[in-house]
């Protein structure tokens, strides 16, 4: 369904970028006041609802928070899906998405994308002590995925001879791996980190394996608009220059979260 | 197991944000079905006994609907008038309002042939009586056939609202937030409890459609009572 999913958007994309040529989406936001961004409700840590305010908070939310700020307007939060985050800002329903979308070139011809604001790679959750140490060692054994045809066709590249099976969401994945359907699950580290820290026992599941594929972030913003994703990408910068970014990562990714990832990769710094 | 994840987002499946933010949850399934099922049955009504005409410029338009619409899967329709009612109306819909309307409208495709079938279901010599009257086709349907063809109607009815009640699950492709969709975010965040979390709304999904069918069939004793007093 996923697959289906996908195709409606590409078209669906198709055919609305005709219809909306922007002129001047920096001073389209500024005239309203209010910065729209399409974010996830149910990608922890990045967008989700906190159990108890019950508001949508995450990393995701907080860098487009920073945006807005900057801008000096209100930040409007429309949760979108990884279908609908395209067309959305095609259509001009949104004005930027951040939304864990990876950077992928064949998004190009539909979107635009600022500079990197997080760094992942796809790689293997297992049962500790296993035998599975790389995506070499499942070759022949079955692997669980919840993201989808790109997990797939990255795992399958990296070991052509391992059966991958996809699950809607990472948590069944998770199940599945948990009551040995499956001998690892694979995604981006960033999720695998949250799925083995969730579990009661954390410590009886280890992260293996080189990156199967990077998996750079980027904010979706509608494409031909070189002022505001200029402006995009410099706040950006200036989020990681003031320490403002680092400050924000320990709050989702620090020693002390349960999604800890220790920040090694540097964003792209223009002189 | 993790039946505490239940306890703690209790209140989050239920009614969503509410009365802090927007309404989600069971709620929101609820007022969809409830909805969905409203509009479904009038817009299906007409559109059946559009179909049911003798005139060509009634019956084949409501063909061309029908036959449209049931060729179409709901996931799609959904899909597409979301991002298709911004160009028509030229203003965008909130999530739930778009596949509301993509609900009634796929239903009441389905309601408009039950419709149809009811009517014929029927002995002809109901509408040669009612018109021997002098009554005209119009008010001979209205007051003689529809009275008796609703009635037996009444399950096919109930079967296609309950279903009706299940789809509105297919909304949180657009990101409304229905039951289904308050169930996949707590299960996101808290990952360790998909088996409980999905038991919980399977539960939930069970009693608002048996409330339905138990409701059907008090009214369908009703009818049945009132209508063996006028025989």
């Amino acid at each position: 369904m996923r697959k289906w999913t996908g195709i409606f958007a590409a078209l669906m994309a198709l055919m609305f970028a005709v219809s909306t040529a922007q002129a001047g989406k920096l001073e389209d936001i500024k005239a309203k006041g209010k910065l729209v961004a399409g974010i996830k409700d149910s990608q922890q840590p990045f967008g989700f609802v906190d159990e108890k305010t019950k508001d949508i908070v995450g990393f995701e939310i907080d860098i487009v928070k920073y945006i807005a700020d900057q801008m000096g307007v209100k930040l409007e939060l429309k949760p979108v899906t990884s279908a609908t985050r395209i067309p959305l800002l095609t259509q001009g329903e949104v004005d930027i998405v951040a939304a864990t979308m990876t950077h992928q070139k064949q998004r190009e011809s539909q979107v635009d994308f600022s500079i990197t604001y997080f760094m992942t790679g796809q790689r293997l959750l297992v049962k500790k002590g296993g035998d599975i140490k790389s995506a070499k060692d499942l070759a022949g054994k079955k692997v669980g995925s919840a993201k989808g045809s790109t997990s797939e066709q990255n795992m399958k590249k990296a070991e052509p001879d391992c059966t991958v099976v996809s699950f809607e969401t990472y948590p069944e994945a998770f199940l599945a791996l948990k009551q040995g359907k499956v001998e690892a699950v694979t995604t981006d580290e960033a999720i695998l980190v949250g799925i083995k820290y969730s579990d009661d026992n954390p410590d009886n599941w280890d992260i293996v394996g080189d990156y199967i594929s990077a998996e750079p972030y980027g904010l979706g913003v509608v494409q031909n608009d070189s002022k505001f994703r200029n402006y995009v990408n410099q706040t950006l910068m200036k989020m990681w220059e003031t320490g403002e970014y680092q400050k924000v990562y320990a709050k989702w990714f620090g020693k002390d979260t349960k999604n800890y990832i220790p920040l090694t990769w540097k964003m792209e710094l223009w002189p | 197991m993790h039946w505490n994840v239940i306890a703690n987002n209790l209140t989050y499946l239920l009614v969503g944000a509410y009365p802090h933010g927007e309404l989600g949850g069971l709620a929101m399934t609820i007022l969809m079905a409830l909805g969905g099922i409203f509009g479904a049955f009038w817009l299906g009504l007409v559109f059946g006994l559009m179909r049911l005409s003798k005139k060509r410029w009634l019956y084949l338009p409501a063909l061309a609907y029908i036959e449209i619409i049931r060729g179409t899967p709901l996931l799609m329709l959904i899909f597409w008038f979301y991002f298709l009612a911004p160009v028509l109306w030229g203003r965008s819909l909130p999530g739930h309002q778009s596949a509301l309307i993509s609900l009634i409208i796929f239903t009441s495709a389905y309601i408009a042939e039950i419709v149809r079938a009811g009517v014929l279901g029927l002995p002809k010599g109901q509408m040669e009586a009612a018109r021997g009257t002098g009554l005209s086709r119009m008010r001979a349907m209205r007051h003689v056939i529809l009275p008796q063809a609703l009635f037996n109607m009444v399950p096919s009815f109930v079967n296609q609202f309950v279903s009706l009640t299940k789809d509105t699950s297919l909304a949180f492709i657009i990101g409304v937030n229905e039951l289904t969709k308050a169930a996949t975010q707590v299960n996101n965040r808290t990952m360790v409890a998909p088996t409980e979390i999905f038991i919980t709304i399977a539960l939930l999904y069970f009693v608002i459609c048996y409330v339905l069918t138990a409701f059907s069939r008090r009214l369908e004793k009703k009818i049945m009572r009132y209508q063996a007093r006028q025989r």
